[in-house]
């Protein structure tokens, strides 16, 4: 307290303030701050006002001028509509199933393997890191012709399963390949956090590594588990460009592709695109103003996004 | 403990490394090492229109692509005009919107910074345009561009600044304008979330001694700000040049490239040649010169900066 005192003494010094009546530049600079982040606000979150409005007008007044930004008419038909008349029962399951399933392996695999590779030393351990780091770099719309091919026929258990297009299973073996890396990255990060000497401690009193693992240094890891946890969920639920390659009904199709099959070549919705956006964009919001710490602290654990 | 009683336990013991990392392995090199080698495979194929088989065909993918085949078609170097103005397109792109939203990027990671009430509420804020689906971000700009109903032109017409409507997406250099808007919009949260971290390593007493010393708030910036900052704009930059080099769902969604090919850039013009012609063989090509370029970028930032972006 004193020495905030003293720094704003000097800094009213600095500004040749005499007396304490006077407006403090600290507090003009706070104001400042906020008129500036407030602008900024209202400016970014205008399109998503805009696109939520859409999604309540009826079709009509959407395409009505002048334009309005209240809806006079407010409905939420253009959701019952995108339930009834299209399957955006299944696009969502599929969204959910694909994005869960891809969540879960690449925490498993990602809190296992970055474990191992922030505890111990094994043979090549520096270089296999650099190269799970460093398939992150492989754009993968580069890998979209070979990720068709393959997933059109499989190579070794193609015989087994036919193909994989349109599947899925498709979507998620993909999604681990944009995530798992990611997943291995961050949670090796975050066990560099934790003290080496709690795993020590517990191999002292006899534990296994597989018991010291999962029963001392597991419970301890639980916000980075929920910062990969949320981001890999998010970076499945978003991605379009694989979903739009490998898949083509919606026994498989995300809720991405399905705003996107609004639009026609001539003519869109948009009163009906705007309600399935708002729909593919529910975890987004949700994510982000419940979990906005762990997403920055596990994006700031050097991860990365697609 | 006795320990002979615990046979199966000690090998399991010994088998933990292999377990845990080793499943992994395997799928990464499943997932990545395969497609990537049938990648440079196909991009020295051609698929015969009359067999439909594929043919080793050499380096022609590479050439048909990138170089002019008669004269009139040659920009500068011998490359086709199309690659030249696709490159052309895609640097406009790129170099705008990694600008643009660094510089807005920093400015609102410094406000947000301060010692502000509510900040986190501020944080949340602004960090929710980047969790939304491209596509649906792409689709809504292209919205709130739209000549007759879109946002932007209705509320330019209802304060008077404009009489007619703009057609944002149908003018070339407007279209491609409209797309470094919507990319900002998207990528700056992601620069503010990387710098803030980063703002978190200045030391607080430094710019107490600074001020002591009458430092000017510019001079305070540069000399205690920026050093501490730069692992951190470093990371910032490259990630952000990279994605938005191959990130093709805002174009694809806003403009698909057009009109004309006035927006097209290199990740559109790779799904179009890979998917519209149904091609594998071009498409891998250029697959193969976008990972190429993305290493050769990655390689001279580490040079410049000495440092890779996963180790800061």
């Amino acid at each position: 307290m004193s020495t905030k005192k003293s720094r704003l003494d000097r800094l009213r010094r600095s500004l040749g303030l005499e007396t304490d009546n006077e407006w403090p530049s600290v507090v003009r600079e706070r104001l400042g701050a906020y008129v500036l982040l407030s602008v900024y606000l209202v400016v970014i979150w205008f399109p998503i006002y805009y696109i939520f409005i859409t999604s309540i007008k009826p079709s009509a007044e959407v395409l009505s001028l002048p334009i309005t930004f209240i809806p006079r008419d407010p409905t939420i038909g253009n959701y019952v509509d995108i339930f009834t008349n299209r399957p955006f029962d299944n696009y969502t399951i599929n969204s959910v199933i694909i994005a869960t399933t891809t969540t879960v392996i690449c925490v498993t695999l990602g809190t296992l393997t970055g474990y191992s590779f922030s505890r111990y030393d094994f043979m090549g351990n520096k270089t296999l890191l650099l190269s799970i780091v460093g398939a992150r770099m492989i754009p993968p719309i580069a890998l979209i012709v070979p990720f068709f091919q393959i997933m059109s026929s499989p190579p070794l258990i193609g015989g087994i399963t036919g193909s994989l297009y349109d599947t899925r299973l498709a979507l998620i073996l993909t999604y681990t390949f944009f995530n798992l890396p990611f997943a291995v990255w961050i949670m090796k990060n975050y066990f560099d956090g934790v003290p080496e000497s709690l795993d020590e401690q517990a191999r002292i009193d006899g534990c296994s590594r597989w018991e010291a693992f999962f029963k001392i240094i597991l419970p301890m890891a639980k916000p980075g588990i929920a910062a990969t946890a949320i981001l890999a969920f998010i970076f499945s639920w978003n991605e379009f460009v694989f979903a739009l390659v490998l898949t083509s009904s919606e026994t498989a199709q995300t809720l991405p592709i399905a705003v996107s099959l609004f639009v026609a070549d001539d003519f869109v919705d948009w009163a009906h695109l705007a309600a399935g956006g708002m729909i593919a964009a529910v975890p987004g919001i949700l994510f982000g103003l419940f979990f906005q710490q762990y997403i920055v602290s596990g994006l700031t654990q050097g991860a990365v996004k697609e | 403990m006795s320990t002979e009683k615990q046979p199966l336990r000690r090998k399991l013991d010994k088998l933990f490394i292999p377990l845990t990392v080793g499943p992994t392995l395997l799928w990464i090199a499943a997932i990545i090492v395969y497609p990537t080698v049938k990648l440079i495979i196909n991009s020295f194929q051609f698929r015969n229109p009359v067999t439909n088989e594929m043919e080793f065909v050499g380096l022609r993918n590479f050439e048909r692509l990138l170089f002019a085949r008669e004269g009139a078609n040659a920009a500068f170097g011998g490359f086709s005009q199309e690659f030249v103005a696709i490159t052309r397109n895609t640097i406009v792109y790129v170099g705008f919107s990694v600008t643009i939203s660094f510089v807005l990027g920093l400015g609102i990671a410094l406000l947000l910074h301060k010692d502000l009430k509510g900040r986190s509420w501020f944080r949340t804020a602004v960090i929710v345009p980047w969790i939304l689906p491209y596509v649906m971000s792409g689709l809504m700009w292209r919205w709130m561009f739209q000549a007759d109903f879109g946002a932007i032109n209705g509320a330019l017409q209802q304060m008077g600044v404009i009489s007619g409507n703009i057609p944002f997406l149908s003018n070339g250099a407007l279209a491609m304008a409209a797309l470094i808007v919507a990319d900002v919009w998207v990528f700056t949260p992601f620069i503010v979330i990387i710098l803030l971290a980063g703002l978190q390593n200045v030391p607080e007493q430094l710019y107490d001694a600074a001020e002591v010393d009458g430092a000017s708030r510019w001079s305070r910036f540069w000399n205690v700000t920026y050093p501490f900052l730069k692992p951190s704009i470093m990371v910032a930059l490259t990630i952000r040049i990279i994605f938005d080099l191959r990130a093709l769902d805002l174009v694809w969604v806003m403009t698909g490239g057009g009109p004309g090919k006035a927006t097209e850039v290199w990740a559109s013009w790779l799904y179009r040649t890979a998917q519209v012609f149904n091609s594998p063989g071009p498409g891998a090509a250029l697959g193969v010169v976008l990972l190429v370029v993305t290493f050769a970028i990655v390689a001279t930032l580490y040079k410049i900066f000495g440092e890779s972006p996963y180790e800061a």
